[in-house]
């Protein structure tokens, strides 16, 4: 008996390990896509201040990458 | 208020000898933005600049640099007539000249002894354990010296190689000098590199190391108390001349202003041409003071717009003062252009609001009111300024977000019921009140709105308030295409998109037969309408982009997302604080705990700031304005100056 209860997971566990994914995978996703474009901005932005808005908007586009897994970790919890 | 102020074309034509006078009205009025003449072949030249604009200019150099040696700032001070500014600037600016240019030939010429000593110490440090003249370092026929620092003891080492010599050691910097006969030199010298021996310069200097440092030490103490002194000086000459400084660079910069217009506007032998900009309002009153100030003899007259000429109409902003702030989002993405609607005011509604949307919170809204209202206060800068004022209206929403969502730092003001056992709420007594059910996710709806308990709801709502949010960006950009290439080509490019929303709409009813299913089908037609449609008007590109209709309305529940990571943040402060490190008896630990909610909070407050507001900025320039804007107008520079410091 107490082995089959130990094989047998909380699924309240896996939806919590699930939704620690949803999250940090997507976290890294962003991060990943928003370095590249973050460092270009900054050096147009050093050569001209003025490209200052459309640098945030092209930085933060990835981001949406993690609200994604946000919301897919709140559905699922 | 949703387009930018309406200009007029003007071009003003009069002979020579009425420039000045020209100039003069035009630069008073500071309406007028002149349009640079570029020489073509038309016969017409660039106006010559008049008078003396080269000392004006030289001037002009000398009292700015002195301004920034000084570190002038620019700050309200009281206004001076320019006509005592002008009989007392060559005399006082000389006069300041001198003193300043005084004490920074005495402040450099300190500074560099300064370094001079600084480095001779640094070279002395090491022989200051050895009480030897440094005379006696140098100047032998017969004897070589070893000065520089080593490793371990060597004495035994050289006294197996020649009892002649004298060793001096410092145990404490490892500096050793060392005199031998100079015939074994070679053989000393292997010997020591043995112990990793580093030659030291000696310094060129006589007497005592330790004599001579502290000698150092008492000259540079006294070079910088001198230097202390100067920029005590400098500071005084600052307080005594700012005025002075400000006034005279504000007339001088408008004399220079003045006489150069010549060099923008195009004249033949004997006339001028002036081509520009007014705000149509304004034009009369120009052309009246112009008319005035020439007797008439000069003429002005309004031109057409040409079409072609659409991107080079300067844009001036035209909203009530309330918006204006938010003007400073606008030209942080780009100016609208002339024939575009301008969106400031309705950033003015939905900014803050999904500012309030995400942050809600009635604890962090009162500390960043009070913060924004005390900088305002304090920092008189026109930038800083407008970046608080859209700081308090972002926080009076929060605040009535917070109300609505019934949250204090985190903390929930009314108890709630969750899995069957009731939560305290701040307010004693406060309790949740269930209003009606949601249809989605099984949740209930309540006063106050307890997020953390209602993210389904939340999630299709604030899903909800996007697809509103893109439409509303869809019809304005229907306006800005009926203006720019007619009717037909709005209703391609953004009517279509309406009409492939309405029909997955029709769709979406029809499949969950919330209408007769026979509606599926007309779903579907009015789709495929929509998608050809929208390939006429926009090409590949618009089929390519119509997924982009479902991650941008998705891209709106960030307004819950990022607002619960904020509440778990300020939750789990309080939490630590008040549940794991809260004592029962008051002693250290509440202190600790105190500390723990203090800077817990005051990073999520620093937080509160940077991520609802970037989230809700990014959503009026991402979502929302790839709809319609297009931005990259030219911004509204009239010739003239407004007077701070000076007055005629």
């Amino acid at each position: 008996m107490a082995v089959e209860s130990a094989a047998v997971m909380d699924p309240a566990g896996l939806k919590a390990i699930g939704a620690g994914l949803a999250v940090g995978l997507t976290g890294i996703a962003s991060g990943i896509a928003e370095k590249d474009i973050g460092s270009a901005a900054v050096g147009a932005m050093a050569e001209n201040e003025a490209l200052f808005g459309k640098g945030l908007i092209l930085t933060v586009i990835p981001e949406t990458i993690v609200i994604f897994g946000l919301v897919v970790a709140l559905l699922i919890s | 208020m949703l387009n930018p102020r309406q200009m007029s074309r003007a071009l003003i034509v009069g002979h020579k000898d009425l420039l000045e006078e020209t100039i003069e009205t035009l630069h008073k009025m500071n309406l007028f933005h002149i349009e640079d003449y570029v020489e073509d072949d038309s016969g017409l030249k660039i106006g010559k600049p008049f008078g003396n604009v080269d000392s004006i200019s030289k001037t002009l150099v000398k009292i700015r640099s002195i301004a920034s040696y000084l570190g002038v700032k620019n700050e309200a001070t009281e206004k001076q007539k320019v006509s005592v500014v002008s009989n007392k600037l060559d005399s006082m600016l000389e006069e300041l000249d001198k003193e300043v240019s005084e004490r920074t030939d005495r402040k450099n010429a300190l500074e560099t002894r300064l370094k001079e000593i600084e480095s001779l110490k640094k070279d002395l440090l090491p022989f200051v354990g050895i009480p030897l003249d440094l005379d006696l370092y140098r100047g032998y026929d017969s004897l070589a010296v070893f000065a520089g620092v080593v490793k371990g003891n060597i004495e035994t080492e050289i006294s197996d190689i020649t009892g002649s010599y004298e060793l001096f050691t410092d145990s404490k910097s490892g500096t050793i000098v060392l005199f031998i006969p100079i015939n074994y030199k070679e053989e000393i010298s292997k010997a020591l590199a043995e112990f990793d021996y580093r030659e030291l310069k000696v310094p060129n200097q006589k007497g005592i190391p330790a004599e001579i440092v502290s000698m150092i030490d008492a000259e540079k103490a006294s070079i910088i108390k001198q230097i202390e002194g100067i920029d005590a000086d400098i500071a005084k000459l600052k307080d005594n001349y700012k005025d002075f400084i400000l006034a005279s660079n504000e007339m001088l910069s408008i004399e220079a202003a003045k006489c150069e217009a010549p060099l923008h506007i195009a004249t033949s032998e004997s006339t001028f041409f002036i081509e520009g900009w007014v705000p149509s309002d304004s034009f009369k009153n120009v052309e009246n003071a112009i008319s005035k100030a020439t007797m008439n003899r000069v003429f002005i007259t309004e031109l057409e717009i040409e079409p072609k000429q659409e991107p080079v109409v300067p844009v001036d902003y035209n909203n009530p003062k309330i918006v204006r702030p938010f003007q400073e989002i606008m030209n942080l993405y780009a100016r609208p252009r002339y024939k575009e609607l301008d969106p400031t005011t309705l950033i003015f509604i939905t900014f803050p609001l999904f500012y309030g949307m995400i942050l809600g919170d009635i604890g962090y809204a009162l500390i960043l009111m009070s913060l924004a209202i005390v900088i305002k206060k304090i920092i008189k800068s026109d930038a800083v300024k407008p970046l608080m004022d859209i700081l308090i209206s972002c926080q009076i929403y929060t605040l009535v977000f917070g109300i609505l969502y019934g949250e204090f730092l985190g903390f929930p003001l009314a108890s709630v019921v969750s899995h069957g056992e009731v939560e305290a709420g701040l307010i004693p007594g406060f309790n949740t009140i269930e209003l009606f059910a949601s249809p989605f996710g099984g949740e209930m709806i309540t006063f106050p709105i307890h997020r953390t308990h209602l993210v389904m709801t939340m999630i299709v709502f604030t899903a909800l308030i996007g697809v509103i949010h893109i439409n509303f960006g869809y019809i304005l950009g229907f306006i800005n295409e009926n203006r720019k290439h007619g009717f037909s080509a709005a209703l391609l490019e953004k009517g279509s998109w309406m009409v492939i929303e309405l029909g997955i709409l029709l769709g979406i009813l029809g499949y969950f037969e919330v209408l007769p299913s026979p509606i599926v089908y007309a779903g579907v037609i009015v789709f495929l309408a929509g998608f050809l449609m929208l390939l006429k008007g926009e090409g590949i590109k618009g089929p390519v982009e119509l997924p982009s209709l479902l991650s941008n309305s998705l891209s709106y529940t960030r307004l819950i997302a990022v607002g619960l990571s904020s509440i778990y943040i300020a939750s789990t402060v309080n939490m630590i604080a008040f549940e794991m490190i809260w004592p029962e008896k008051i002693g250290v630990m509440t202190v600790f705990a105190i500390f723990i909610f203090i800077f817990g909070h005051a990073l999520n407050t620093v937080l509160s700031i940077i991520a609802p507001g970037l989230h809700a900025l990014r959503l009026q320039y991402v979502e929302f304005f790839n709809k319609f804007y297009e931005g990259g107008g030219r911004k509204y520079d009239p010739f003239g100056y407004i007077r701070k410091y000076t007055e005629e």
